[in-house]
């Protein structure tokens, strides 16, 4: 499926189709990570029942430890 | 010049700009802040409140200075490193320099659900020098349930992000994540440059000047995240408080119920640090290791010895102990019980 990832065209295999499964195709499971799809700030726990859509827009930030 | 006119003519350029004024001066003249961690971002913060005139400025760090600091901690220098300040007593000796007007208090100790409490207590606004997930998830806690603003800032490698947090306005940290895991990204695994902490620490200060100046209006609503190297910049909309988030919705603050560890990994540092011991006499255990030992350095905040074995001992006046040169706990258990005792 593709997806616009950050700004950019990104193909990913899908099989559940939800972003969970796309930030764990990324690597960024359990990472200090927020989500933002369409406007829509999405937390780790509503990753596994929010389905994506192809050409959907997904904002992936992931928070900065150091300091 | 009488007191009221110095005033006048040191923050004349900050008075000049309308969004401040006079009105706004005075009140950064009678607020006080807090800063926790005097690294990186700390040092930027702390350089920026006391030029600006923010009455009191609390400083809490557990650490002293060492010369991989000096790339970008901007307020110490040799001489610090040379003398192993602590990083917080070499702040204030700086900053008294640049500002003397100001009520500068150095705190040199360890943020713990113990005393997180009372180091936030009584100042108007909390802002985050920390370098790592498990002391801003305890600030972002003791925050939240004393209803102090937090000004969350994090810099590694060219990235950089800063949020302004207001309890019962804004989501809190842990509105958006749940994990404390870095993925490795630290300074000391990574590195870091300095224009990104001078500029994420700067987001931090001027949301700080809005505030205590009282142009609440002016906040930047935003989640603010940066890649000055690859020129990339995105800023989220806050939101609202999440209703199962542990803080804003279940008022539950995990982090200040928490068992303070005992032993705790400095992550990506290779140090060890050891809680929970008897305050240390420095003076007399120099005496009793220096047989044992070499490179002695001793000042009035701790002792840092090289042992035979390789690894660097350093005993906290307050009781605390690091070992630098391992990151496995046994290890450092060991050469404790070595050289300490239990």
């Amino acid at each position: 499926m593709e997806l616009i990832i950050n700004g950019s065209k990104r193909e990913l295999q899908l099989e559940s189709r939800t972003l969970a499964e796309v930030i764990d195709k990324l690597g960024l499971s359990g990472k200090p990570v927020v989500a933002e799809v369409d406007g829509e700030v999405l937390v780790a726990e509503q990753w596994p029942a929010f389905a994506v859509m192809p050409g959907m827009k997904i904002e992936l930030v992931h928070f900065v430890g150091g300091g | 010049m009488g007191k009221e006119s110095g005033l006048k003519e040191r923050y004349s350029r900050q008075m000049l700009f309308a969004p401040i004024g006079e009105e706004g001066q005075r009140k950064l003249l009678e607020s006080t802040v807090c800063i926790i961690g005097m690294g990186a971002l700390g040092t930027v913060l702390a350089n920026h409140m006391v030029r600006s005139g923010v009455g009191r400025v609390r400083m809490v760090d557990r650490d002293y200075v060492e010369p991989s600091n000096l790339q970008r901690q901007m307020l110490f220098d040799e001489a610090d490193a040379a003398e192993a300040l602590p990083k917080v007593v070499a702040a204030r000796n700086k900053l008294q320099r640049i500002n003397s007007e100001i009520e500068l208090e150095a705190v040199f100790t360890d943020v713990t659900p113990a005393n997180v409490l009372e180091l936030i207590q009584d100042v108007d606004l909390v802002l985050d020098g920390t370098d790592n997930f498990q002391t801003r998830f305890l600030l972002n806690d003791a925050c939240f349930s004393k209803r102090v603003p937090f000004v969350y800032g994090g810099a590694v490698s060219s990235r950089g992000m800063s949020a302004v947090f207001i309890p019962g306005v804004t989501p809190c940290l842990r509105c958006f994540i749940q994990s404390a895991d870095a993925g490795g990204q630290t300074c000391d695994t990574v590195g870091v440059i300095s224009p990104i902490v001078d500029i994420v620490a700067s987001y931090q200060a001027v949301e700080a000047l809005k505030y205590l100046s009282g142009a609440a209006e002016a906040r930047r609503d935003s989640l603010l995240t940066l890649d000055i190297w690859h020129n990339q910049y995105y800023a989220m909309k806050l939101g609202k408080p999440r209703e199962a988030c542990p803080c804003c919705g279940l008022k539950q603050y995990p982090a200040l119920r928490e068992e303070e560890a005992t032993l705790l990994s400095l992550c990506g540092r290779d140090s060890i640090q050891i809680s929970g011991h008897e305050p240390f006499d420095l003076a007399l255990w120099h005496q009793r290791l220096s047989p044992a030992v070499r490179n002695t350095k001793v000042n009035d905040y701790l002792l840092r010895a090289t042992l035979p074995e390789g690894e660097r001992l350093v005993l906290f006046a307050d009781g605390r102990l690091l070992v630098q040169g391992t990151d496995d706990p046994a290890r450092a258990k060991t050469l404790v019980a070595r050289y300490i005792g239990s």
